[in-house]
């Protein structure tokens, strides 16, 4: 069966007067048509520039990449003609210009007529509510109402294949909520063919995606349905630990214990305190809390934990997929 | 269901949405009137009184007017799509752009026609206010001939414009200065306030590379001086030549500025 899309040994190296930076190094990946893929990482690993790649929009410093049957170098245009691309926190348009007259434009640009135009916007706004914001500026609506403008116009062209890059970032939960919402929908009613989704919100793509494949440091680390990867981790000795800390830097020593395969750590700035989550190598979680006290940190509560994908990431790289490098 | 596109559709139908978008945009706010008609009239006023203050001939008030009107043209066509392009990069809309299958020349095409329309009325009211403020006289007989040297200029400016263009992709804010270094020598050479006879004979072939100088110069005799075709014919085969030359060298430069952008990643990456 053709695949949607298909890349092989795709490499793309950045050069820059600091010196070269391979942003993805040796990227294989097989998306079959009709299912939501999604493609998971943490900031930095090469999730946007693959993207890039399969969008046509940059150049494969080595490798092939396959979109729609099409090579995305050598069939460029035919490529252009089956996709499109949605990146959350997208900003993109003509803010003196309302929604509705954004959308009229790239209506044009996909050579819709005027009237063709019209009448998908009123098929979007059913699809994606857009009423109450279509006759606003674009430079004044809210970043929610900008994510559902985004959509429509990656909707624009009834896609076969369509890019969607962190389409969740920087939205509060309901508005995140109704997005997935519309993206499950695109699928299920056969409105688009196959999804790309990047995201490095585990449970987004935990929600949305047939299948997944977990990038790090422009390398695809893991892949496999999400049950397929949970069962990775299903034997993992997994415990949270909520403690009182402030200065997340005192927990590096963490790094150094044998018995620590991977922790992250999120705090809650408010309450000024901080749960660790730790992938074990053995059950022996006293040696762990009585260093933490040593070091004068105090434990709240220790909880032993079920394991969830976000667990595969911290398993196979170390760290949280939230966490930042240091 | 999906339709394969002509290649002319994947021209003229982005060309229309961004003449739309630049049209609409133009005029949502009014203070357009203030930066595009009152303030330029400024400048043309002090020439023209400069120009009666020495006793200079009347004439040359219509060559103060059409060098104001064609000027803004100029700037739009050439400059603006150029910088209009760079804006289109900075804010991640060209990117979106060419995930589509529509071709550039079609969005620099349509910058142009949005600009144009909307500095056409710029200029018709330089012209309008020319004649009735300072008595400007032209030969209206002689308007066709003039509209032809006029659309040729435009045209081969285009093609010389998207070119130039290509520059603002790769070389971002470089791209600009490029445009800034060239924009005094070629306003000097153009004659936007003078006639190019003037020149010494060495700067007038000079002057002949430049169609808007070119074109000036036709304008301005037709609508001027009364010349006809049987003078101007010279100024429409170089318009004519430099029309398929810089079209074609244009389009050369341009697709190759946006294939390197792709391969240095400079399509997408902002800041560069």
């Amino acid at each position: 069966m053709e695949q949607a899309i298909e890349t092989i040994n795709l490499v793309r190296v950045f050069s820059s007067p600091q010196g070269e930076f391979k942003a993805l190094d040796n990227v294989s990946i097989s998306v079959p048509n009709g299912i939501i893929y999604g493609l998971l990482g943490p900031n930095g690993a090469g999730k946007t520039t693959l993207i890039r790649i399969l969008a046509t929009l940059l150049l494969p410093t080595s490798g092939d990449a396959y979109v729609g049957g099409f090579h995305v170098v050598r069939e460029a245009n035919k490529v252009r003609e089956i996709i499109n691309l949605v990146s959350g926190g997208e900003r993109p348009g003509y803010g003196i210009l309302t929604v509705r007259e954004n959308l009229m434009y790239y209506g044009q640009v996909y050579g819709l007529t005027w009237s063709e135009t019209k009448r998908k916007i009123e098929e979007l706004d059913q699809l994606l509510g857009l009423s109450d914001f279509l006759d606003k500026r674009l430079n004044r609506i809210s970043t929610g109402m900008m994510q559902k403008y985004a959509l429509a116009r990656g909707l624009i062209n009834d896609p076969d294949i369509l890019f969607l890059d962190e389409p969740t970032l920087g939205l509060d939960v309901n508005n995140a909520r109704a997005i997935r919402r519309v993206i499950k929908r695109l699928v299920e009613e056969g409105r688009i063919k196959t999804i790309l989704l990047t995201s490095h919100y585990m449970a987004e793509v935990e929600e949305l995606c047939d299948y997944i494949s977990i990038i790090d440091q422009g390398r695809i680390i893991a892949r496999g349905a999400p049950e397929e990867l949970r069962r990775m981790i299903e034997k993992e000795i997994i415990y949270d630990v909520d403690i009182r800390l402030r200065d997340v830097d005192r927990l590096n020593f963490l790094k150094r214990l044998d018995s620590v395969i991977g922790h992250t750590v999120k705090t809650r700035q408010l309450s000024g305190e901080a749960r660790i989550r730790m992938i074990l190598s053995s059950e022996d979680i006293g040696t762990i809390i009585r260093r933490l006290e040593d070091e004068g940190i105090h434990v709240l509560r220790v909880s032993r934990s079920e394991p969830s994908l976000e667990d595969v990431f911290l398993k196979l790289v170390g760290k949280g997929i939230s966490d930042e490098e240091k | 269901m999906r339709r394969s596109r002509s290649a002319l559709n994947k021209v003229l139908r982005p060309a229309l949405g961004r003449a739309f978008v630049r049209i609409k945009g133009g005029n949502r706010e009014p203070s357009w009137i203030l930066w595009e008609i009152l303030l330029p009239m400024i400048m043309i006023a002090s020439v023209i009184w400069a120009y009666e203050h020495l006793g200079a001939p009347s004439i040359f008030k219509g060559f103060v007017i059409l060098g104001g009107a064609m000027m803004s043209y100029w700037y739009n066509v050439l400059w603006g799509m150029g910088r209009t392009l760079y804006w289109e990069k900075e804010t991640g809309n060209l990117e979106l752009f060419l995930l589509s299958d529509s071709r550039l020349p079609g969005l620099l095409l349509g910058m142009a026609l949005g600009g144009m329309f909307n500095t056409s009325i710029r200029s018709i009211a330089v012209i309008i206010m020319g004649v009735y403020l300072f008595n400007a006289e032209f030969n209206v007989s002689a308007l066709p001939l003039a509209l032809l040297i006029f659309f040729l200029t435009l045209i081969s400016l285009y093609g010389l414009g998207m070119g130039l263009s290509g520059l603002h992709i790769v070389y971002g804010r470089m791209g600009v200065r490029i445009n800034e270094a060239l924009d005094e020598p070629i306003m000097f050479l153009s004659g936007q306030y003078y006639p190019i006879s003037a020149f010494p004979t060495l700067l007038q072939y000079a002057a002949g590379l430049i169609p808007l100088a070119v074109g000036l110069d036709g304008v301005r005799r037709a609508l001027l001086l009364g010349e006809g075709l049987e003078t101007l014919y010279i100024h429409l085969i170089i318009l004519a030549v430099a029309t398929v030359a810089f079209y074609l060298i244009g389009m050369k430069m341009l697709n190759s500025l946006v294939e390197r952008g792709r391969r240095d990643g400079r399509l997408i990456l902002r800041w560069m």
